[in-house]
C-alpha cells in the first residue's frame, strides 16, 4: 500500500465548539491505483489532500506513506518524506512567476539537493511528455491555463513520487481542456506507478479513475470501482 | 538561492526601489563618515601632527589648553626624567589683521626654537630669530605671503610672516607657530614669568606613565596621551558625538527599511513560499532563499552607494567643506550598514518560516 490513512480525524475551532472536517476516515491506495474523491464544498476533500500530503497533521489517526508512519516523524522528517514521496497538483497551478517551465520542474530537484544533469534531462523529458516541448523557456505569464496546469503535473512527477495528490486540478480550466489535463495526469500517474488521489467536483471526471469515493461531513459515504 | 536569484533577474523593478533607498543611506553614511573625519581633522590635525606622545596639563584643565597654565618649575620635573623629552607648549586663539585689513582667526602655537615640537628644520631656524610667525599652508590660500606683517588684535603687535609649514588646524582654526618667547610676550606682555599652556612629552608610554604617576601627584598636573588630549579641542566631543549619533540613527533606519521591505515582500510572496514548502522545501531552504535575496540587494546597493559617495567625496574634498574620506572608517560604516540590514531581515525571518504550506492548496482567486 503506497498510501494509507487510518482513523484520521481533523477538527478546527468553530466558536465555542469544534467543527469536524475529517471523521475517523480510513483510506488505502495501491501503487498505480487512481482514486477520485468527490463531495460538496466543506465535505473535507481539501483537508484529505492536506493530511495525505503531510501539509497538516491530523488530530488523530495515522498517515502511512510507502510504509512509513508519517505521524510518528518530527517536522523535519515529515518535510523530507513529503519531498521524496509526494507529488501535488494544486487547484491553481501555483507556478512561481520568475521561473520558466523548465525551472518550475527543476526546482523540485534543487529542493532535494539533487539538481544535476540527469535531473535537468528528466525535467525536459517530463515537459515533453505533457506536450510542452516547445514551451520549455516560457514563464507562467506566457502560458495558457491548460499549459500551466500541465507544467504543474510535470512538477508533481519530478521527484518520482509514490503518492500523487491532485486537488481539483481542472477547476480553473474549461471542460474540454480540463478533461485533457485529467487524462494526462491519470495516464502519467499510472505510468510511474504512483498511488493517486484526485479531488474533483465533476462526476464524469471521477468516473475515469479506478475507484470513486464520495465524501460527506468528513467521512466516506459511498465507493465504487470502475 | 535558486528562486531568489531568478526573481532578482526577472522582477528587477521591485528591488530597484529598496535598492535605491539602501544605496542612498549607504551614500549618506559614507558622506557622513567623510564629514566626521574631516571635522575631526579640522579640529585636531595640528595637534595630531606634533611629534609627541603625551601632554601634561594643569590639574583640572580637562585637556583644554585655555584652562591650563604651567610654568618652568613644572617643566623642570619632567626635564629630569630619563628617556622622556619634554617641551613647553603655549596654545591660544588670537585674531590677526592682514595688511589688507582682513581679520583672520589664528591658533597660535608657541614652541621653543630648539624643541622637538618645531614643525620643520627651516621653521626651527625661523623661530630662532627675531619674533615672527610660521603659518600653516591654509593661510596661503587666504592670500597671505612670506614677508607680510600680521597685527595681533588686542595687543596691537605687528609680527612678520617668516614662512609656511604643513597644513594643520586646531579647534577648526588654522595654526601658526611662533617662538615660545614671542607667544608669552603676545599673551602676557612683560609679565610671562615662565608661563605656558602645557608640557609636550615624547617617550616610551610605560616610562611616561610611570613618571606621570609620580609627577602628577606631586605637582598637581594631569598627564594624558596625545589622543586623549584631542577631547580638549573646542567642539571636538560635541561634534564626534553628534556624528556618531547620526550614524547610529542611519544604521537603525537602514535596519528598519530593510526589515520592513522584507516583511512586506514576504507577505506578498507568501503563496510562493507555501508552494516551495509544499514541494518539500525545509524552513532552512526558504529562509536561505529569502534572506539570500535581500543580502544580494543589500551588498550591491551598499557598494553602489559607497562608490557614489567616494566619487562625490572627491569633488567635495577640493572645497572648504571639512571632508576627508578614509577607507577604514568608511568601510566600517558600510559594513555596519550591511549588518544592520541583515538584522532587519532576521527580525522578519519568522514570517518566512511560519508560512503554512497548506496555503498552496487554497484557491488563488
Amino acid at each position: 500500500m503506497s498510501l494509507r490513512l487510518e482513523n484520521i480525524t481533523v477538527a478546527v475551532p468553530d466558536g465555542t465548539t469544534r467543527r469536524v472536517l475529517l471523521d475517523r476516515l480510513d483510506l488505502g491506495v495501491q501503487p498505480g491505483e487512481t482514486v477520485a474523491v468527490t463531495g460538496a464544498s466543506g465535505s473535507g476533500k481539501s483537508t484529505l489532500v492536506a493530511v495525505a500530503g503531510l501539509l497538516r497533521a491530523p488530530d488523530e489517526g495515522r498517515v502511512l506513506l510507502g510504509g512509513t508512519d508519517a505521524t510518528a516523524l518530527n517536522d523535519r522528517g515529515r518535510v523530507r518524506l513529503r519531498r521524496d514521496q509526494v507529488g501535488i497538483v494544486f487547484q491553481s497551478p501555483n507556478l512561481l512567476p520568475a521561473l520558466t517551465a523548465r525551472e518550475q520542474v527543476e526546482v523540485v530537484a534543487h529542493i532535494a539537493g539533487a539538481l544535476d544533469a540527469t535531473a535537468r534531462a528528466r525535467a525536459v523529458d517530463l515537459l515533453e511528455r505533457v506536450g510542452l516541448a516547445d514551451r520549455l523557456d516560457a514563464r507562467p505569464a506566457e502560458l495558457s491555463g491548460g499549459e500551466r496546469q500541465r507544467v504543474g503535473i510535470a512538477r508533481a512527477l519530478m521527484n518520482e513520487p509514490t503518492v500523487v495528490l491532485a486537488d481539483e486540478p481542472t477547476a480553473s480550466l474549461d471542460p474540454e481542456r480540463g478533461q485533457a489535463v485529467l487524462d494526462l495526469l491519470l495516464d502519467e500517474a499510472r505510468r510511474v506507478g504512483a498511488a493517486t488521489v484526485v479531488v474533483t467536483h465533476d462526476p464524469d471526471q471521477a468516473a475515469r479513475a479506478d475507484r470513486h469515493l464520495h465524501l460527506s461531513r468528513g467521512t466516506i459515504q459511498a465507493g465504487s470501482r470502475a | 538561492m535558486y528562486l531568489a536569484l531568478r526573481e532578482l533577474r526577472v522582477a528587477r523593478g521591485r528591488f530597484v526601489l529598496v535598492g535605491a533607498v539602501i544605496a542612498l543611506v549607504a551614500m549618506l553614511t559614507t558622506m557622513l563618515s567623510g564629514l566626521a573625519n574631516g571635522l575631526v581633522d579640522d579640529g585636531i590635525s595640528g595637534l595630531r601632527r606634533l611629534p609627541m606622545t603625551h601632554l601634561a596639563f594643569q590639574h583640572g584643565a580637562e585637556e583644554t589648553f585655555s584652562r591650563s597654565t604651567l610654568n618652568d618649575r613644572d617643566l623642570e620635573r619632567w626635564s629630569g626624567v630619563e628617556g622622556v623629552e619634554a617641551s613647553p607648549l603655549g596654545v591660544s586663539f588670537v585674531n590677526a589683521r592682514t595688511e589688507s585689513g582682513k581679520t583672520v582667526d589664528v591658533a597660535l602655537f608657541g614652541v621653543p626654537a630648539g624643541s622637538f615640537l618645531a614643525p620643520r628644520h627651516d621653521a626651527e631656524e625661523a623661530l630662532a630669530g627675531p619674533p615672527g610667525l610660521v603659518l600653516s599652508h591654509e593661510f596661503e590660500e587666504q592670500g597671505i605671503e612670506v614677508g607680510d606683517r600680521l597685527t595681533i588684535v588686542g595687543v596691537d603687535e605687528e609680527v612678520p610672516v617668516l614662512g609656511f609649514t604643513y597644513a594643520g588646524s586646531y579647534g577648526h582654526v588654522d595654526i601658526a607657530f611662533t617662538s615660545l618667547e614671542t607667544w608669552q610676550s603676545l599673551l602676557y606682555g612683560d609679565n610671562a614669568r615662565g608661563r605656558f599652556s602645557a608640557i609636550a612629552l615624547q617617550g616610551d608610554p610605560d616610562t611616561v606613565a610611570a613618571a606621570a604617576e609620580r609627577i602628577d601627584a606631586a605637582d598637581g598636573t594631569a598627564t594624558v596621551t596625545k589622543q586623549e588630549a584631542y577631547a580638549g579641542s573646542p567642539g571636538y566631543a560635541g561634534e564626534t558625538q553628534t556624528m556618531s549619533m547620526i550614524q547610529w540613527f542611519l544604521l537603525v533606519i537602514s535596519a528598519l527599511i530593510v526589515g520592513a521591505f522584507f516583511v512586506v515582500w514576504t507577505m506578498q510572496r507568501a503563496r510562493q513560499i507555501a508552494v516551495l514548502k509544499a514541494l518539500g522545501a525545509s524552513r532552512g531552504y526558504v529562509a536561505r532563499d529569502a534572506v539570500g535575496q535581500l543580502v544580494v540587494v543589500l551588498l550591491l546597493a551598499t557598494a553602489l552607494g559607497g562608490l557614489v559617495a567616494f566619487g562625490a567625496g572627491a569633488l567635495v574634498g577640493n572645497t572648504a567643506v571639512p571632508f576627508r574620506l578614509a577607507a577604514a572608517p568608511a568601510l566600517t560604516a558600510l559594513g555596519l550598514l550591511v549588518v544592520a540590514g541583515l538584522l532587519g531581515c532576521l527580525a522578519g525571518i519568522r514570517k518566512v518560516v511560519s508560512v503554512d504550506p497548506a496555503m498552496a492548496l487554497r484557491s488563488a482567486d
